[in-house]
Protein backbone atom coordinates (compact mmCIF):
# COMPACT_ATOMS: atom_id res chain seq x y z
CA UNK A 1 0.00 0.00 0.00
CA UNK A 2 2.74 2.40 1.16
CA UNK A 3 5.27 2.62 -1.62
CA UNK A 4 7.58 1.53 0.93
CA UNK A 5 6.85 -1.83 0.25
CA UNK A 6 8.10 -1.53 -3.54
CA UNK A 7 11.35 -0.36 -2.20
CA UNK A 8 13.91 -2.45 -0.38
CA UNK A 9 16.66 -0.73 -0.18
CA UNK A 10 17.17 1.41 3.22
CA UNK A 11 16.18 4.51 2.91
CA UNK A 12 18.16 7.43 4.22
CA UNK A 13 17.77 9.20 6.91
CA UNK A 14 16.69 12.58 5.37
CA UNK A 15 14.11 10.08 3.35
CA UNK A 16 12.96 8.56 6.47
CA UNK A 17 12.20 12.11 8.19
CA UNK A 18 10.77 13.15 4.83
CA UNK A 19 8.44 10.01 4.73
CA UNK A 20 7.60 10.66 8.23
CA UNK A 21 6.70 14.13 8.54
CA UNK A 22 5.24 14.83 5.29
CA UNK A 23 2.02 14.64 5.76
CA UNK A 24 2.18 16.99 8.25
CA UNK A 25 3.04 19.71 6.28
CA UNK A 26 -0.44 20.42 6.03
CA UNK A 27 -0.45 21.56 9.28
CA UNK A 28 0.94 24.97 7.68
CA UNK A 29 -2.07 25.66 6.09
CA UNK A 30 -2.99 26.84 9.32
CA UNK A 31 -0.34 29.62 9.37
CA UNK A 32 -2.73 31.13 6.83
CA UNK A 33 -5.33 31.83 9.29
CA UNK A 34 -3.10 32.91 11.84
CA UNK A 35 -0.87 35.38 9.57
CA UNK A 36 -4.72 36.63 8.28
CA UNK A 37 -5.83 37.64 11.96
CA UNK A 38 -4.66 40.72 12.77
CA UNK A 39 -6.10 41.65 9.46
CA UNK A 40 -9.43 40.49 10.57
CA UNK A 41 -9.73 41.68 13.86
CA UNK A 42 -8.55 44.99 12.41
CA UNK A 43 -10.97 44.67 9.71
CA UNK A 44 -13.49 43.96 12.32
CA UNK A 45 -12.85 47.13 14.43
CA UNK A 46 -13.21 49.39 11.18
CA UNK A 47 -16.75 48.02 10.71
CA UNK A 48 -17.50 48.17 14.44
CA UNK A 49 -16.09 52.00 13.88
CA UNK A 50 -13.34 52.07 16.44
CA UNK A 51 -11.76 54.62 14.28
CA UNK A 52 -14.37 56.32 13.37
CA UNK A 53 -16.62 57.27 10.43
CA UNK A 54 -13.45 55.76 8.24
CA UNK A 55 -9.39 55.90 8.24
CA UNK A 56 -8.97 58.92 7.01
CA UNK A 57 -11.13 61.96 8.19
CA UNK A 58 -11.63 64.51 5.72
CA UNK A 59 -12.94 67.00 8.19
CA UNK A 60 -16.30 68.89 8.63
CA UNK A 61 -17.90 70.27 4.61
CA UNK A 62 -20.28 73.31 5.04
CA UNK A 63 -23.30 72.53 2.58
CA UNK A 64 -25.36 75.66 2.67
CA UNK A 65 -27.20 75.52 5.89
CA UNK A 66 -26.34 71.84 6.72
CA UNK A 67 -23.12 70.37 7.29
CA UNK A 68 -21.39 66.74 7.26
CA UNK A 69 -18.20 64.83 8.23
CA UNK A 70 -16.56 63.47 5.77
CA UNK A 71 -14.19 60.33 5.85
CA UNK A 72 -12.67 57.68 3.64
CA UNK A 73 -13.98 54.09 4.86
CA UNK A 74 -10.31 53.31 3.86
CA UNK A 75 -7.27 55.27 3.38
CA UNK A 76 -6.66 53.94 0.15
CA UNK A 77 -6.95 53.62 -3.73
CA UNK A 78 -10.51 52.50 -4.96
CA UNK A 79 -11.11 48.81 -4.85
CA UNK A 80 -12.14 47.13 -7.61
CA UNK A 81 -15.65 46.02 -7.72
CA UNK A 82 -16.58 43.39 -10.21
CA UNK A 83 -18.15 44.40 -13.23
CA UNK A 84 -18.86 48.13 -11.48
CA UNK A 85 -15.22 48.96 -11.98
CA UNK A 86 -13.33 50.86 -9.16
CA UNK A 87 -15.24 51.86 -6.46
CA UNK A 88 -14.68 54.45 -3.70
CA UNK A 89 -15.99 53.88 -0.74
CA UNK A 90 -16.47 57.42 1.65
CA UNK A 91 -18.31 57.57 4.61
CA UNK A 92 -20.74 60.58 6.29
CA UNK A 93 -22.20 62.19 9.41
CA UNK A 94 -24.81 64.63 9.40
CA UNK A 95 -24.64 67.98 11.47
CA UNK A 96 -26.94 66.86 14.89
CA UNK A 97 -29.55 69.67 13.89
CA UNK A 98 -29.61 69.30 10.12
CA UNK A 99 -30.34 65.34 10.74
CA UNK A 100 -34.34 65.76 10.74
CA UNK A 101 -34.15 68.58 7.58
CA UNK A 102 -31.78 66.74 5.15
CA UNK A 103 -33.65 63.62 2.85
CA UNK A 104 -31.10 62.75 0.71
CA UNK A 105 -26.80 62.90 0.83
CA UNK A 106 -25.23 62.66 -3.02
CA UNK A 107 -21.92 62.09 -4.16
CA UNK A 108 -20.67 62.57 -7.49
CA UNK A 109 -17.31 63.48 -9.17
CA UNK A 110 -17.51 66.24 -11.04
CA UNK A 111 -20.77 68.85 -10.81
CA UNK A 112 -24.24 67.51 -11.41
CA UNK A 113 -26.18 68.97 -13.84
CA UNK A 114 -29.24 68.49 -11.65
CA UNK A 115 -30.63 66.91 -8.91
CA UNK A 116 -31.66 63.54 -10.52
CA UNK A 117 -28.16 63.33 -11.27
CA UNK A 118 -26.29 64.36 -8.06
CA UNK A 119 -24.36 61.25 -7.90
CA UNK A 120 -25.18 58.10 -5.76
CA UNK A 121 -27.11 58.59 -2.35
CA UNK A 122 -25.89 57.54 0.88
CA UNK A 123 -27.17 54.76 2.80
CA UNK A 124 -27.37 54.04 6.57
CA UNK A 125 -28.50 56.01 9.70
CA UNK A 126 -27.35 60.01 9.32
CA UNK A 127 -24.78 59.37 12.35
CA UNK A 128 -22.60 56.73 9.82
CA UNK A 129 -23.89 56.49 6.44
CA UNK A 130 -22.01 54.85 3.57
CA UNK A 131 -21.66 55.68 0.09
CA UNK A 132 -19.46 53.73 -2.95
CA UNK A 133 -18.55 55.94 -5.15
CA UNK A 134 -17.80 54.73 -8.57
CA UNK A 135 -14.31 56.69 -9.79
CA UNK A 136 -13.07 55.09 -13.38
CA UNK A 137 -10.04 55.25 -14.12
CA UNK A 138 -9.66 57.57 -16.63
CA UNK A 139 -10.71 60.54 -13.75
CA UNK A 140 -8.72 63.61 -14.30
CA UNK A 141 -6.34 63.55 -10.87
CA UNK A 142 -7.47 67.43 -10.24
CA UNK A 143 -11.26 66.61 -10.31
CA UNK A 144 -13.51 67.77 -7.81
CA UNK A 145 -15.79 65.72 -5.40
CA UNK A 146 -19.41 67.44 -5.10
CA UNK A 147 -21.74 67.02 -1.98
CA UNK A 148 -25.28 67.29 -2.54
CA UNK A 149 -27.99 67.59 0.09
CA UNK A 150 -31.38 67.48 -0.51
CA UNK A 151 -34.12 68.90 2.02
CA UNK A 152 -37.49 67.94 3.23
CA UNK A 153 -38.29 71.36 2.04
CA UNK A 154 -37.40 70.28 -1.27
CA UNK A 155 -34.52 72.65 -1.41
CA UNK A 156 -30.97 71.76 -2.53
CA UNK A 157 -27.63 72.61 -1.37
CA UNK A 158 -23.81 71.88 -3.31
CA UNK A 159 -20.48 71.84 -1.75
CA UNK A 160 -17.41 70.55 -3.53
CA UNK A 161 -13.58 69.78 -2.39
CA UNK A 162 -10.78 68.63 -4.70
CA UNK A 163 -10.71 65.19 -4.64
CA UNK A 164 -6.97 65.63 -3.60
CA UNK A 165 -8.26 66.75 -0.45
CA UNK A 166 -10.97 63.83 -0.49
CA UNK A 167 -8.88 61.29 -1.28
CA UNK A 168 -5.08 61.74 -1.58
CA UNK A 169 -4.63 57.61 -2.32
CA UNK A 170 -7.49 58.12 -5.42
CA UNK A 171 -5.02 60.96 -6.79
CA UNK A 172 -2.06 59.01 -6.07
CA UNK A 173 -3.61 55.78 -8.07
CA UNK A 174 -5.53 57.92 -10.54
CA UNK A 175 -1.94 59.68 -11.57
CA UNK A 176 -0.45 55.91 -12.16
CA UNK A 177 -3.16 55.06 -14.19
CA UNK A 178 -2.01 57.83 -16.75
CA UNK A 179 0.00 55.98 -18.53
CA UNK A 180 -3.01 53.83 -19.88
CA UNK A 181 -4.77 56.78 -20.64
CA UNK B 1 -8.01 -5.28 -14.32
CA UNK B 2 -8.92 -7.92 -12.00
CA UNK B 3 -11.94 -7.77 -9.17
CA UNK B 4 -8.82 -7.54 -6.60
CA UNK B 5 -6.74 -4.84 -7.93
CA UNK B 6 -9.38 -2.74 -8.71
CA UNK B 7 -10.88 -2.62 -5.02
CA UNK B 8 -7.37 -1.97 -4.30
CA UNK B 9 -7.08 0.91 -6.60
CA UNK B 10 -10.30 2.00 -4.50
CA UNK B 11 -8.98 1.95 -1.75
CA UNK B 12 -5.63 3.82 -2.32
CA UNK B 13 -7.74 6.38 -4.25
CA UNK B 14 -9.67 6.56 -0.71
CA UNK B 15 -6.94 6.49 1.36
CA UNK B 16 -5.02 9.57 -0.48
CA UNK B 17 -7.73 11.97 -0.83
CA UNK B 18 -7.78 13.65 2.09
CA UNK B 19 -4.30 12.26 3.79
CA UNK B 20 -2.00 15.16 2.41
CA UNK B 21 -4.22 17.42 3.68
CA UNK B 22 -5.37 15.66 6.63
CA UNK B 23 -5.30 18.31 9.47
CA UNK B 24 -6.63 21.27 7.20
CA UNK B 25 -9.61 19.02 6.65
CA UNK B 26 -9.66 18.35 10.42
CA UNK B 27 -9.47 22.22 11.48
CA UNK B 28 -12.30 23.01 8.54
CA UNK B 29 -14.62 19.91 9.96
CA UNK B 30 -13.88 21.08 13.54
CA UNK B 31 -14.45 25.05 12.86
CA UNK B 32 -17.48 24.34 10.77
CA UNK B 33 -19.32 22.17 14.01
CA UNK B 34 -18.35 24.93 16.17
CA UNK B 35 -19.88 27.50 13.79
CA UNK B 36 -23.07 25.05 13.67
CA UNK B 37 -23.61 25.99 17.71
CA UNK B 38 -22.31 29.26 17.85
CA UNK B 39 -24.96 31.09 18.76
CA UNK B 40 -25.92 28.79 21.22
CA UNK B 41 -22.46 29.24 22.47
CA UNK B 42 -22.51 32.54 23.17
CA UNK B 43 -25.82 32.48 24.66
CA UNK B 44 -24.40 30.13 27.16
CA UNK B 45 -21.82 32.57 27.80
CA UNK B 46 -23.44 35.72 27.61
CA UNK B 47 -27.26 36.32 29.86
CA UNK B 48 -27.47 39.92 27.97
CA UNK B 49 -28.50 37.59 24.79
CA UNK B 50 -31.11 35.30 26.32
CA UNK B 51 -34.87 36.37 26.53
CA UNK B 52 -36.81 35.39 29.89
CA UNK B 53 -39.92 35.61 30.74
CA UNK B 54 -40.66 38.74 32.99
CA UNK B 55 -44.06 36.40 33.69
CA UNK B 56 -45.13 33.09 32.45
CA UNK B 57 -47.84 34.96 30.04
CA UNK B 58 -45.92 37.91 29.42
CA UNK B 59 -46.99 38.65 25.27
CA UNK B 60 -44.08 39.36 22.56
CA UNK B 61 -44.15 42.59 21.86
CA UNK B 62 -44.55 43.75 18.63
CA UNK B 63 -41.95 45.71 16.31
CA UNK B 64 -43.42 48.84 16.88
CA UNK B 65 -43.58 48.47 20.12
CA UNK B 66 -39.67 47.10 20.18
CA UNK B 67 -38.94 50.35 18.54
CA UNK B 68 -40.34 52.88 20.69
CA UNK B 69 -38.93 50.67 23.26
CA UNK B 70 -35.72 51.47 22.39
CA UNK B 71 -36.89 55.25 21.37
CA UNK B 72 -38.10 55.64 24.92
CA UNK B 73 -34.41 54.40 26.50
CA UNK B 74 -32.05 55.98 24.11
CA UNK B 75 -33.91 58.74 22.43
CA UNK B 76 -31.27 59.75 20.00
CA UNK B 77 -30.22 55.82 19.08
CA UNK B 78 -31.00 55.11 15.51
CA UNK B 79 -32.53 51.84 14.65
CA UNK B 80 -31.53 49.74 11.00
CA UNK B 81 -32.50 46.25 11.40
CA UNK B 82 -34.61 44.11 14.13
CA UNK B 83 -33.45 40.27 13.76
CA UNK B 84 -35.79 37.89 16.01
CA UNK B 85 -33.72 34.37 16.11
CA UNK B 86 -35.62 31.21 15.43
CA UNK B 87 -35.25 29.59 18.58
CA UNK B 88 -37.30 31.91 21.76
CA UNK B 89 -34.62 31.47 24.08
CA UNK B 90 -33.15 34.45 21.95
CA UNK B 91 -33.41 37.38 22.63
CA UNK B 92 -33.82 40.09 19.39
CA UNK B 93 -30.82 41.65 17.68
CA UNK B 94 -31.08 45.33 16.98
CA UNK B 95 -28.77 47.01 14.57
CA UNK B 96 -28.61 50.48 15.87
CA UNK B 97 -26.85 53.40 15.22
CA UNK B 98 -25.49 55.96 17.93
CA UNK B 99 -24.75 59.40 17.91
CA UNK B 100 -21.11 59.48 17.50
CA UNK B 101 -21.33 57.48 14.59
CA UNK B 102 -20.39 53.62 16.11
CA UNK B 103 -22.86 50.74 14.75
CA UNK B 104 -23.84 48.29 17.50
CA UNK B 105 -25.79 45.15 17.59
CA UNK B 106 -27.87 45.23 20.86
CA UNK B 107 -29.75 42.32 22.20
CA UNK B 108 -33.40 43.22 23.17
CA UNK B 109 -36.04 41.30 25.45
CA UNK B 110 -38.74 40.47 22.81
CA UNK B 111 -41.18 40.76 26.04
CA UNK B 112 -40.59 44.01 28.03
CA UNK B 113 -38.60 45.81 25.25
CA UNK B 114 -35.53 46.10 27.35
CA UNK B 115 -31.92 46.76 25.79
CA UNK B 116 -30.04 44.08 27.32
CA UNK B 117 -26.69 44.59 26.19
CA UNK B 118 -24.87 44.90 23.14
CA UNK B 119 -23.26 41.93 21.40
CA UNK B 120 -19.46 41.26 22.73
CA UNK B 121 -16.08 42.86 20.92
CA UNK B 122 -14.71 39.79 19.79
CA UNK B 123 -17.94 38.23 17.45
CA UNK B 124 -17.24 34.61 18.06
CA UNK B 125 -19.94 33.72 15.58
CA UNK B 126 -18.85 35.75 12.80
CA UNK B 127 -14.90 34.46 13.40
CA UNK B 128 -15.50 30.72 13.43
CA UNK B 129 -17.97 31.31 10.54
CA UNK B 130 -15.10 33.43 8.91
CA UNK B 131 -12.01 30.97 9.93
CA UNK B 132 -14.49 28.04 8.84
CA UNK B 133 -16.12 29.79 5.49
CA UNK B 134 -13.21 30.82 4.24
CA UNK B 135 -9.78 30.59 6.62
CA UNK B 136 -9.75 34.33 7.30
CA UNK B 137 -8.34 35.51 4.12
CA UNK B 138 -9.91 38.84 3.51
CA UNK B 139 -12.43 39.48 0.82
CA UNK B 140 -10.63 42.43 -1.72
CA UNK B 141 -11.97 41.68 -5.47
CA UNK B 142 -14.92 39.15 -5.41
CA UNK B 143 -14.35 35.71 -3.18
CA UNK B 144 -11.41 35.31 -1.24
CA UNK B 145 -9.10 32.67 -2.50
CA UNK B 146 -9.32 31.83 0.89
CA UNK B 147 -13.16 30.60 0.43
CA UNK B 148 -12.27 28.70 -2.31
CA UNK B 149 -9.18 26.56 -0.87
CA UNK B 150 -12.35 25.63 1.37
CA UNK B 151 -15.09 24.99 -0.70
CA UNK B 152 -13.08 23.10 -2.75
CA UNK B 153 -12.64 20.47 -0.16
CA UNK B 154 -16.35 19.76 -0.95
CA UNK B 155 -15.04 17.30 -3.58
CA UNK B 156 -12.42 15.23 -2.10
CA UNK B 157 -15.17 14.95 0.24
CA UNK B 158 -17.83 13.88 -1.77
CA UNK B 159 -15.36 11.44 -3.38
CA UNK B 160 -14.31 10.12 -0.16
CA UNK B 161 -17.82 9.33 0.35
CA UNK B 162 -18.01 7.51 -2.98
CA UNK B 163 -15.11 5.45 -2.65
CA UNK B 164 -15.39 4.59 0.85
CA UNK B 165 -19.03 3.02 0.10
CA UNK B 166 -17.04 1.71 -2.85
CA UNK B 167 -14.10 -0.25 -0.81
CA UNK B 168 -16.44 -0.91 2.22
CA UNK B 169 -18.08 -4.14 0.29
CA UNK B 170 -21.47 -4.64 1.12
CA UNK B 171 -21.96 -1.69 3.48
CA UNK B 172 -25.16 -2.28 4.44
CA UNK B 173 -25.05 -4.91 6.67
CA UNK B 174 -22.96 -2.70 8.50
CA UNK B 175 -26.73 -1.06 9.70
CA UNK B 176 -27.78 -4.75 10.98
CA UNK B 177 -24.51 -6.10 12.83
CA UNK B 178 -23.11 -3.10 14.07
CA UNK B 179 -19.39 -3.70 15.10
CA UNK B 180 -17.22 -1.32 17.53
CA UNK B 181 -14.16 -3.49 18.75
CA UNK B 182 -13.02 -1.91 21.76
CA UNK B 183 -10.59 -4.56 23.13
CA UNK B 184 -8.61 -5.45 20.27
CA UNK B 185 -6.26 -2.57 19.98
CA UNK B 186 -6.45 1.18 18.86
CA UNK B 187 -6.02 0.15 15.10
CA UNK B 188 -8.94 -2.03 14.95
CA UNK B 189 -10.78 0.07 16.89
CA UNK B 190 -10.11 2.99 14.70
CA UNK B 191 -11.18 1.07 11.55
CA UNK B 192 -14.57 0.17 13.02
CA UNK B 193 -15.20 3.37 14.13
CA UNK B 194 -14.33 4.66 10.59
CA UNK B 195 -16.56 2.68 9.21
CA UNK B 196 -19.67 2.52 11.80
CA UNK B 197 -19.85 6.39 11.67
CA UNK B 198 -19.25 6.13 8.11
CA UNK B 199 -22.20 4.28 7.15
CA UNK B 200 -24.23 6.64 9.91
CA UNK B 201 -23.15 9.61 8.40
CA UNK B 202 -24.22 8.68 4.57
CA UNK B 203 -26.88 11.26 4.38
CA UNK B 204 -24.59 14.15 6.34
CA UNK B 205 -21.17 13.73 4.42
CA UNK B 206 -23.50 13.70 1.41
CA UNK B 207 -25.50 16.80 2.79
CA UNK B 208 -21.74 18.50 3.27
CA UNK B 209 -20.12 17.75 0.64
CA UNK B 210 -22.45 18.50 -2.40
CA UNK B 211 -23.90 21.88 -0.05
CA UNK B 212 -19.53 22.91 0.21
CA UNK B 213 -19.53 21.98 -3.86
CA UNK B 214 -22.11 24.46 -4.58
CA UNK B 215 -20.14 27.17 -2.04
CA UNK B 216 -17.16 26.45 -4.48
CA UNK B 217 -19.87 26.53 -7.84
CA UNK B 218 -21.55 29.81 -6.43
CA UNK B 219 -18.10 31.75 -6.08
CA UNK B 220 -17.21 30.64 -9.80
CA UNK B 221 -20.76 32.15 -10.86
CA UNK B 222 -19.97 35.55 -8.59
CA UNK B 223 -16.53 35.83 -10.03
CA UNK B 224 -17.21 35.04 -13.39
CA UNK B 225 -20.45 37.69 -13.33
CA UNK B 226 -22.58 34.87 -14.43
CA UNK B 227 -26.12 35.12 -12.40
CA UNK B 228 -28.86 32.54 -11.67
CA UNK B 229 -31.27 34.99 -10.15
CA UNK B 230 -34.53 35.72 -11.50
CA UNK B 231 -35.22 38.01 -9.11
CA UNK B 232 -36.11 41.56 -10.40
CA UNK B 233 -34.06 44.77 -9.81
CA UNK B 234 -35.89 47.07 -8.04
CA UNK B 235 -36.27 50.56 -8.47
CA UNK B 236 -35.42 53.14 -5.82
CA UNK B 237 -38.68 54.53 -4.33
CA UNK B 238 -40.07 57.34 -6.92
CA UNK B 239 -39.93 60.99 -6.22
CA UNK B 240 -43.18 61.48 -6.30
CA UNK B 241 -44.73 58.81 -3.69
CA UNK B 242 -42.04 60.41 -1.43
CA UNK B 243 -44.36 62.68 0.75
CA UNK B 244 -43.46 66.66 0.78
CA UNK B 245 -43.60 67.87 3.92
CA UNK B 246 -44.80 71.66 4.56
CA UNK B 247 -42.31 72.29 7.88
CA UNK B 248 -39.41 70.71 6.18
CA UNK B 249 -38.89 67.58 8.42
CA UNK B 250 -39.16 64.12 7.84
CA UNK B 251 -42.67 62.86 7.19
CA UNK B 252 -43.59 59.97 9.75
CA UNK B 253 -42.91 56.17 8.87
CA UNK B 254 -45.71 53.17 8.09
CA UNK B 255 -46.43 51.61 11.45
CA UNK B 256 -44.31 48.72 11.64
CA UNK B 257 -47.13 46.59 13.04
CA UNK B 258 -49.34 47.98 10.35
CA UNK B 259 -46.72 46.95 7.69
CA UNK B 260 -46.46 43.52 9.10
CA UNK B 261 -50.34 42.74 8.88
CA UNK B 262 -49.64 44.46 4.92
CA UNK B 263 -46.83 41.66 3.99
CA UNK B 264 -48.92 38.85 5.95
CA UNK B 265 -52.20 40.19 3.96
CA UNK B 266 -50.02 39.34 0.59
CA UNK B 267 -47.82 36.78 2.19
CA UNK B 268 -50.03 33.86 3.88
CA UNK B 269 -48.46 32.08 6.73
CA UNK B 270 -45.13 34.38 7.28
CA UNK B 271 -43.75 34.23 10.33
CA UNK B 272 -41.91 38.00 9.99
CA UNK B 273 -38.09 37.20 11.50
CA UNK B 274 -36.78 39.78 10.10
CA UNK B 275 -37.23 43.72 9.79
CA UNK B 276 -34.98 46.15 7.87
CA UNK B 277 -35.64 49.99 7.85
CA UNK B 278 -35.38 51.50 4.89
CA UNK B 279 -31.53 52.94 4.73
CA UNK B 280 -32.60 56.44 3.21
CA UNK B 281 -35.73 58.57 2.25
CA UNK B 282 -36.09 56.73 -1.43
CA UNK B 283 -35.51 53.10 0.16
CA UNK B 284 -37.90 50.50 0.83
CA UNK B 285 -39.00 48.87 4.47
CA UNK B 286 -38.66 44.53 3.79
CA UNK B 287 -40.27 42.37 6.20
CA UNK B 288 -39.16 38.75 5.69
CA UNK B 289 -39.55 35.86 7.14
CA UNK B 290 -40.09 31.54 6.60
CA UNK B 291 -43.42 30.12 5.72
CA UNK B 292 -43.88 26.53 5.17
CA UNK B 293 -40.93 25.78 3.56
CA UNK B 294 -37.72 26.52 6.63
CA UNK B 295 -35.22 26.21 3.98
CA UNK B 296 -36.14 30.31 2.22
CA UNK B 297 -37.15 33.12 3.35
CA UNK B 298 -40.08 35.43 1.18
CA UNK B 299 -40.05 38.68 1.40
CA UNK B 300 -42.39 41.74 1.50
CA UNK B 301 -40.56 45.49 0.28
CA UNK B 302 -42.84 47.69 0.89
CA UNK B 303 -43.07 51.90 0.28
CA UNK B 304 -42.40 52.82 3.60
CA UNK B 305 -44.90 55.62 3.78
CA UNK B 306 -48.14 54.50 2.11
CA UNK B 307 -46.88 50.77 2.61
CA UNK B 308 -47.49 50.19 -0.83
CA UNK B 309 -46.04 46.78 -1.77
CA UNK B 310 -43.64 47.77 -4.44
CA UNK B 311 -42.31 43.60 -4.64
CA UNK B 312 -42.57 40.24 -2.96
CA UNK B 313 -39.97 37.70 -3.27
CA UNK B 314 -42.32 34.11 -2.89
CA UNK B 315 -41.11 30.67 -2.94
CA UNK B 316 -43.07 30.42 -5.51
CA UNK B 317 -41.01 33.18 -7.40
CA UNK B 318 -38.21 31.09 -7.00
CA UNK B 319 -36.88 28.40 -10.26
CA UNK B 320 -36.38 25.57 -9.73
CA UNK B 321 -32.46 26.14 -10.07
CA UNK B 322 -33.35 28.72 -7.22
CA UNK B 323 -34.87 26.34 -5.45
CA UNK B 324 -31.94 23.91 -5.32
CA UNK B 325 -29.20 26.30 -5.08
CA UNK B 326 -31.31 28.35 -2.14
CA UNK B 327 -31.58 25.80 -0.21
CA UNK B 328 -27.80 24.71 -0.17
CA UNK B 329 -26.79 26.93 2.90
CA UNK B 330 -28.70 26.15 5.28
CA UNK B 331 -28.94 22.47 4.58
CA UNK B 332 -24.64 22.88 5.05
CA UNK B 333 -25.23 25.29 8.39
CA UNK B 334 -28.15 23.39 10.10
CA UNK B 335 -29.85 26.63 11.07
CA UNK B 336 -33.24 26.33 9.75
CA UNK B 337 -35.08 24.28 11.95
CA UNK B 338 -34.45 25.28 15.76
CA UNK B 339 -32.13 23.89 18.07
CA UNK B 340 -32.47 20.32 17.33
CA UNK B 341 -31.69 20.62 13.72
CA UNK B 342 -28.71 22.61 14.87
CA UNK B 343 -27.66 19.55 17.27
CA UNK B 344 -28.33 16.89 15.11
CA UNK B 345 -26.07 19.08 12.43
CA UNK B 346 -22.98 19.62 15.73
CA UNK B 347 -23.29 16.17 16.57
CA UNK B 348 -22.89 14.52 12.91
CA UNK B 349 -20.05 17.40 12.05
CA UNK B 350 -18.36 16.04 15.36
CA UNK B 351 -18.48 12.86 13.85
CA UNK B 352 -17.15 13.61 10.72
CA UNK B 353 -14.26 15.62 12.21
CA UNK B 354 -13.44 11.83 14.35
CA UNK B 355 -13.32 10.32 10.66
CA UNK B 356 -11.00 12.27 9.57
CA UNK B 357 -9.15 11.51 12.87
CA UNK B 358 -9.96 7.97 13.05
CA UNK B 359 -8.29 7.98 9.18
CA UNK B 360 -5.62 9.30 9.52
CA UNK B 361 -4.64 6.91 13.05
CA UNK B 362 -5.76 4.24 10.49
CA UNK B 363 -3.16 5.24 8.25
CA UNK B 364 -0.59 5.94 10.22
CA UNK B 365 -0.53 2.79 11.99
CA UNK B 366 -0.68 1.32 8.73
CA UNK B 367 2.19 2.51 7.16
CA UNK B 368 3.90 2.18 10.03
CA UNK B 369 3.76 -1.75 9.72
CA UNK B 370 4.38 -1.53 6.04
CA UNK B 371 7.34 0.60 6.50
CA UNK B 372 8.48 -1.84 9.52
CA UNK B 373 8.04 -5.21 7.02
CA UNK B 374 10.05 -3.40 4.25
CA UNK B 375 12.70 -2.87 6.99
CA UNK B 376 12.60 -6.27 8.22
CA UNK B 377 12.86 -8.02 4.63
CA UNK B 378 16.25 -5.78 4.02
CA UNK B 379 19.66 -7.29 4.78
CA UNK B 380 20.88 -5.56 7.60
CA UNK B 381 18.69 -5.71 10.96
CA UNK B 382 17.88 -2.27 12.33
CA UNK B 383 16.02 0.04 14.38
CA UNK B 384 13.42 -0.56 11.89
CA UNK B 385 13.21 -4.30 12.59
CA UNK B 386 12.92 -3.50 16.18
CA UNK B 387 10.02 -1.82 15.71
CA UNK B 388 8.50 -4.27 13.80
CA UNK B 389 8.80 -6.38 16.31
CA UNK B 390 7.12 -4.17 18.79
CA UNK B 391 4.65 -3.63 16.80
CA UNK B 392 4.10 -7.57 15.83
CA UNK B 393 0.68 -7.92 17.95
CA UNK B 394 -1.43 -5.63 15.73
CA UNK B 395 0.00 -7.26 12.54
CA UNK B 396 -2.47 -9.99 12.81
CA UNK B 397 -5.41 -7.66 12.20
CA UNK B 398 -3.79 -5.82 10.07
CA UNK B 399 -4.94 -8.21 7.08
CA UNK B 400 -8.47 -7.58 7.52
CA UNK B 401 -8.15 -4.74 6.05
CA UNK B 402 -6.74 -5.59 2.56
CA UNK B 403 -9.64 -7.72 2.06
CA UNK B 404 -12.55 -4.84 2.75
Amino acid sequence: MSQSTTHPSTPSRLNLIWRKWRFHLNVLLLLIPLGFMPKYFSEAALFRGDEGLGQRDVGEIQVGPWSLRLAEFRNEAPRQEGPAGPMKHFNAALCQRCIGQVKATYLRIGKPRSLRAAGVIFFGSPYRMGALLPVPSKTQPDAELWITLEGWDGSMHQASIPLSQASPATVAWLNTQGTQR
Amino acid sequence: MSKKSRSKLWFLVHSWLALPIWFFVLIVCVTGTLAVVSQEIVWLANPEMRASKPTDDAPLLGYEQVVAAIRQAQPLTQVQSITRPDESHFALEVRVTYPDGRPDTVYVNPYSGVIQGSAPTFNFQAFTRALHGWWLVPFTNGFSWGWYLVSFLGLPLLASLVTGLVVYKRFWKGFFRPTLRIRHGARIFWGDFHRLSGIWSIWFIAVISITGTWFLIQALLFDNQISISSEPVLPVVARESVPLSADGTAPPLLNLDRALEIAQQRIPGLEASFINLPGNAYSHLEISGRGWYPLMFQTATLNPYDGDVAALRLLSDRTTLEFVTESMRPLHTGDFGGLWIKLIWFFFGLILSMMVLSGLLIWTKRTALATANAFKRSQKPSRGARAARSLQPSMGSESSEGSL
